[in-house]
């Protein structure tokens, strides 16, 4: 496979983790896991529930600490970085059950989301206008607790709330989970948009099929190991590969 | 019954509600209970009346580096005592002995530099601590502002929380590891709310000064009594703060009249043991109520 190397840098690799090793205290959970995310790009991160998908996440984000390896953004180690540093430095996780601040309001959240940049305020309307025209629901119920909102309109404040930072990566995990058709189809849209914003996605979803159709590549984690990895309809299209992912049903 | 017990309650009350809201300022972002902030509102007390009496400054000067003093020495209480037990476990409570251990190096040092002896402390013209009677009550004008600025304080805290560092320690204390991923550094956090604790538990020692007197039998009093406050109000509840040291406060006055003084303490307590039997989250419920 061969990637074009674009002026705006298309295709250089933006996120790479490198045989790393983590667990929780004693109990391993990946061993010798190796990702990379080319910058401008949609991955996915496909496994079945427990295979490791968000302890790997947790590692990037910094949340956990490797004892392993190592992690690579934007040409710098972030292995042993604090969650604040990595975040200050454009790689942002939205964590499964999106995780808002229930009891300060929808905007409080959005206000949240760019907690330690110094925006003006022009900046900072500009980026809150951004988020209401992809998700009106944000500015209607703008006062509203973040609790009181449906789940649907919790996943697009989560999703809002990262876009206020305007990340060079963001990591999605589960971002469907839990939502009717319709608003999965607006989540998908918004990632898309967000994609073609500029930004990097590492997208972890249970909605195998679709993940696999927005993203270019895939990589495919089975019990704390990366079993494959490659163009995303490559993936696709293995039934081999299919069973190690697809939830036993 | 005697109606004058209302004021003395209303103003014994305002202290503890202080004393519960420092207990708050903390707890907020870093879950853990200082339990020098009784020693603080003393050494607060101890500072000012040894600048402003003894010393002769004016009420202003004494009063900024007491602040200053008191919030820098919690600051030093969260780098030394806090921060390192909760950088081995998040959830350890090994910060109940470090903090007591604080408490008691700070009530030892104090006591001898000061000795026993209480100082007495004036309130800044045109306040005095000269009695009148207003609507049957013998009240001082010092008195009446201590309730009223008390008021004044916690609304004004409740807007720090209003500040995007505000809603920040908010995010902190809900979800913490929800708050790292958004970039923020709860150390940091901690920190400044070390240092505004700190600060506010020596301004609640100066408010103190001229109706209690300075010394160094302040601090216990002031810790257990402000520590039910923030119980019964509901811990990181502020407003639940101010409610629940009225409470307390008239409760403590009426059992001291109606029984006898020997009798307050213990009149309080059944109150608060009561209270907790019944809302064990205090009055005014979870401060986070959280569906999962």
């Amino acid at each position: 496979m061969t990637m074009a190397s674009n002026p705006g840098q298309t295709g250089e690799l933006l996120l790479s983790v490198e045989n790393v090793d983590v667990g929780y205290g004693h109990v391993g959970v990946l061993e010798g896991v190796s990702l990379s995310v080319r910058r401008g790009s949609i991955a996915a991160l496909v496994g079945r529930n427990g295979a490791g998908k968000s302890t790997l996440l947790r590692a990037i984000s910094g949340l956990l600490t490797p004892s392993r390896g190592r992690i690579v953004f934007n040409g710098r180690t972030i292995s042993r970085d604090k969650p604040h540093v990595i975040v200050g430095a454009g790689l942002l996780h939205v964590a499964e059950g999106r995780r808002l601040f229930r009891a300060q309001s929808v905007d409080d959240n959005l206000e949240l989301g760019v907690y330690g940049l110094k925006l003006d305020a022009a900046d900072y309307r500009r980026r809150l206008a951004r988020v209401h025209e992809l998700f009106p629901v944000l500015e209607e119920k703008r006062g509203l607790p973040a609790g009181a909102l449906s789940g649907g309109q919790q996943q697009m404040l989560a999703i809002g709330q990262a876009m206020m930072r305007e990340p060079v990566l963001l990591m999605l995990d589960e971002p469907s989970l839990g939502l009717s058709p319709l608003l999965v189809d607006q989540v998908f849209a918004a990632i898309m948009a967000l994609q073609q914003a500029g930004t990097t996605i590492l997208l972890v979803e249970q909605l195998v099929e679709r993940a696999l159709e927005i993203a270019s590549e895939a990589w495919v984690l089975q019990n704390g190991r990366m079993i494959a990895s490659g163009p995303a309809a490559q993936i696709s299209a293995s039934d081999e590969l299919r069973a190690a992912y697809m939830a036993a049903r | 019954m005697d109606i004058d017990i209302l004021a003395r309650g209303l103003v014994a009350g305002s202290l503890y509600a202080l004393v519960a809201v420092s207990f708050n300022i903390l707890y907020r972002p870093t879950n853990v209970f200082n339990f020098a902030q009784g020693e603080l509102v003393m050494l607060g007390a101890m500072v000012f009346a040894s600048l402003a009496t003894v010393l002769g400054w004016p009420w202003y000067a004494a009063l900024i580096v007491t602040l200053l003093g008191v919030g820098l020495l919690t600051l030093l209480i969260d780098v030394v005592a806090v921060a390192p037990v909760l950088a081995r476990s998040q959830h350890g409570t090994g910060w109940v002995i470090t903090t007591l251990a604080a408490s008691l190096i700070i009530a030892n040092g104090v006591n001898r530099i000061w000795g026993p002896d209480p100082i007495v402390v004036r309130p800044p013209a045109p306040l005095t601590t000269d009695t009148f009677s207003l609507a049957g009550m013998t009240v001082s004008a010092y008195q009446i502002f201590l309730v009223l600025l008390t008021i004044v304080l916690v609304l004004a805290i409740e807007q720090v929380y209003r500040t995007r560092q505000g809603k920040a320690v908010l995010a902190v204390a809900e979800d913490r590891e929800a708050a790292l991923l958004r970039g923020v550094n709860p150390l940091r956090l901690s920190h400044w709310s070390f240092f505004l604790g700190g600060a506010f538990a020596g301004l609640t020692g100066v408010l103190a000064a001229p109706v209690l007197y300075a010394s160094t039998g302040l601090g216990p009093a002031l810790l257990l009594k402000g520590f039910a406050a923030a119980a019964v109000g509901s811990i990181g509840n502020n407003r639940g703060a101010l409610i629940a040291g009225y409470l307390i406060g008239v409760t403590e006055a009426l059992g001291a009249s109606l029984l006898s003084p020997g009798y307050q303490e213990a009149v309080v307590f059944l109150l608060v043991l009561c209270v907790l039997l019944i809302w064990p989250h205090g009055l005014f419920g979870r401060p986070f109520a959280r569906t999962v």
